[in-house]
């Protein structure tokens, strides 16, 4: 089972990358992290496309390449560059409390999939929990960072892991929708940039923990 | 019919367009106006037709029966009423033209992307829509421009993607429920029901969860409802009505659409008990809010909390008057909310400022506005003669009925706090002494026409429930699978 070996071993590097953009604390590093972890799916897409037979996702890789691993990676680097800001703002959580807690995050994950992975029959299933663990870390993340270009990329993580999830689970969603997602995302992501510039220039700093006038 | 609902959501896309290559003014302004009302016509024509009897309009994608005219219709209605409003309230803004054009395009988009929601029978586009929402609405947010409004937006853009990106891993799982039985089309909301009784009752269980924080997030339910009070109080008064009369409801179609389906897998126990949780936890923070509320827009964005409680109780609690009460609330709620942030935008003008305490005295010095305030305000706290009395008495009747009268009473509870605290907010707007020197005299009397139109609806629901709207809430009740 070539397909299943390879799909568990992209699934690992998917967590895998999702770990590293946590322990990293340079943007720029974040952001590179991010962009291969795109480039994971996108081969995970190509290869489900070749071994499942679904012809149309070996589109969607094309299109997920573009948008994942050189538009929207180049759109916060061109941020990172421009707010001039190298260094990631320590979280709520440290380094190592939030390793900790992703941990636990994937042995929940494994829990609450447990009942998609042991009904379904692809040979890709094994990867689930994997994958849905990235959904966890990926909401954690966007809660306990305090910088706006930070908690992004915590966003980001989440939509991957969910599209992760989707090709495992299912050879991903009808083409019209996979296509429509990609859309929102992109128009999110050039939306939240023009936010974190604003951001900056209003209150000379991207810490939200700042934006406090809102309160009761 | 196919040809209805292509124009329905083409006036809106086309009006839009035409507004962003627009350069004169005032043809914007005509474009925006004339391009609302029609929404409304074109709605109402639909409704009309499947309330006669044609049970489904379909066309490709897109599908409307009476759940989706019944909000339809809401969004519509709204739309124009804000609509018309919005082109009067802008002519005070002395911001350059081309804002002017992006807010009236983005108005329209706005309104063509919650149309799409209710009006399509692919569950995945349905996402993609109400995504889309969010999308169009971060600029409106924004308009005024000021450091807290642009907190408000990011604010409501992250807590919103997030949110939604959870509803769409529900969404990918209950189409992983289904597609093994069906295939490509398991996304389409007719080939899911069809197949609803097969589905492996643990993974839509998980689904459901998902699906319930996701969509539950864009309707305002707690405790994903922090987004709300800022943008609400931040946005510009025309953007605020159109969010908490229309938008909030798209949220709730989401949740209605899928437990549809869920229910049949699961029965109704399931669905019921996480939505009279989250209901009553929205009602109670709302509560605890409401008492001791300083700025009017949070207060009324507070209620929307409140409201958004009531109707997910109405839902699990179910049974015909649950569903019905539910319904009716939601659109009792969307037409008193929009109509009170209306007039909010027209106190805001009066008095420059958003704080209780700064405002005095408001049937003195507008009485127009104080009148339809009060009229308003009279029908939001659930007092007869209007609407949301009978909905909400309907709601509760059922909890007691469906065997949950611990939820009923503590919800009861809960509104009676929330009845005190508003009051005396209110109360103290409306009468005593203005502060300043204020001439008697409405800011603004575009909104007094569409705004006594909300609240003629609001007694007419309130005193009369006519056999031809019964039936039209039976062909609801048929789709979301609730038996007489």
């Amino acid at each position: 089972m070539a397909f299943a070996r390879i799909a568990n071993f992209l699934s690992f590097i998917f967590l895998l990358m999702t770990f590293l953009l946590i322990i990293r604390n340079s943007l720029a590093a974040q952001v590179r992290m991010f962009a291969m972890q795109s480039a994971v799916l996108t081969a995970l897409a190509g290869v489900v496309a070749y071994f499942g037979g679904r012809g149309e996702l070996a589109g969607v890789a094309v299109v997920f390449a573009i948008v994942k691993v050189i538009v929207i990676p180049s759109v916060l680097n061109r941020a990172v560059s421009k707010i001039g800001m190298q260094r990631a703002v320590a979280p709520y959580l440290g380094t190592s409390m939030s390793m900790f807690i992703c941990a636990l995050l994937v042995v929940l994950a494994f829990y609450v999939m447990a009942p998609v992975t042991s009904s379904n029959p692809l040979p890709t299933a094994d990867g689930i929990p994997l994958a849905f663990a990235g959904v966890l870390i990926g909401l954690f993340t966007t809660v306990n960072r305090r910088r706006a270009l930070t908690q992004i990329l915590g966003f980001l993580i989440l939509e991957n892991s969910v599209f992760m999830v989707a090709l495992l689970a299912t050879y991903g969603v009808p083409l019209i929708v996979e296509l429509g997602v990609f859309l929102d995302v992109l128009v999110a992501v050039l939306i939240l940039e023009v936010f974190v510039y604003r951001i900056k220039d209003n209150f000379d700093s991207i810490d939200v923990k700042k934006m406090g006038a809102l309160r009761g | 019919m196919g040809m209805m609902l292509i124009l329905l959501l083409t006036i809106p896309a086309a009006a839009s367009a035409l507004i962003g290559f627009s350069r004169k003014r005032e043809t914007i302004e005509w474009i925006h106006a004339i391009a609302s009302v029609l929404s409304f016509i074109a709605a109402a024509v639909i409704a009309v037709t499947i309330w006669m009897g044609q049970e489904v309009i379909q066309w490709q994608l897109l599908r409307a029966d009476a759940l989706s005219v019944f909000f339809a219709a809401i969004i519509t209605f709204v739309g124009a009423v804000t609509g018309v409003y919005a082109v009067g309230y802008m002519r005070l803004d002395e911001s350059d033209p081309a804002r002017i054009r992006i807010f009236f395009a983005l108005f329209q988009l706005f309104v063509f992307t919650m149309l799409l929601a209710v009006t399509t029978d692919n569950l995945g586009l349905m996402w993609v829509a109400i995504e889309g929402t969010t999308l169009a609405t971060v600029f409106l947010v924004t308009f005024h421009d000021s450091e807290t409004a642009l907190q408000a937006a990011y604010k409501y853009l992250m807590i919103s993607s997030v949110g939604i990106a959870m509803a769409f891993m529900g969404t990918v799982l209950m189409y992983y429920a289904a597609a093994a039985r069906v295939g490509e089309i398991g996304l389409s909301w007719t080939s899911l029901i069809g197949v609803a009784a097969q589905l492996d009752p643990s993974v839509v269980k998980l689904a459901f969860v998902f699906i319930l924080i996701g969509y539950g997030t864009k309707a305002g339910l707690a405790p994903m409802h922090t987004w709300l009070p800022d943008t609400y109080s931040e946005a510009p008064a025309p953007v605020s009505a159109l969010m908490s009369g229309a938008l909030s409801t798209v949220g709730m179609y989401a949740l209605i659409r899928f437990k549809s389906v869920i229910d049949i897998t699961l029965g109704t126990a399931y669905t019921s008990t996480w939505l009279m949780r989250f209901g009553l936890l929205s009602l109670g923070i709302a509560a605890a809010f409401l008492v001791s509320q300083r700025n009017y827009k949070r207060m009324l964005a507070y209620s929307s909390v409140e409201h958004t409680g009531i109707v997910a109780l109405g839902l699990g609690f179910g049974g015909y008057w649950g569903t019905v009460g539910a319904l009716l609330h939601i659109l009792n709620h969307s037409l008193s909310k929009s109509m009170l942030f209306i007039l909010s935008g027209s106190i805001r003008l009066k008095y420059r400022t958003t704080e209780i305490r700064g405002v005095r005295g408001l049937l003195g010095t507008s009485p127009w506005t104080g009148a339809a305030f009060l009229c308003g305000v009279v029908a939001l706290l659930g007092l007869p003669p209007f609407g949301l009395f009978i909905s909400e008495f309907m709601v509760f009747r059922a909890g007691f009925e469906a065997g949950a009268p611990g939820y009923a009473v503590a919800g009861i509870a809960f509104l009676a706090l929330a009845f005190a605290g508003m009051l005396a907010g209110i109360n103290a707007m409306l009468y005593g002494k203005p502060a300043g020197d204020l001439d008697r005299s409405d800011p603004l009397m575009w909104h007094i026409a569409p705004v006594a139109l909300n609240v003629v609806l609001l007694a007419g629901l309130g005193l009369t429930f006519p056999n031809g709207v019964r039936a039209f809430f039976d062909q609801v009740l048929l789709i979301v699978g609730v038996s007489h």
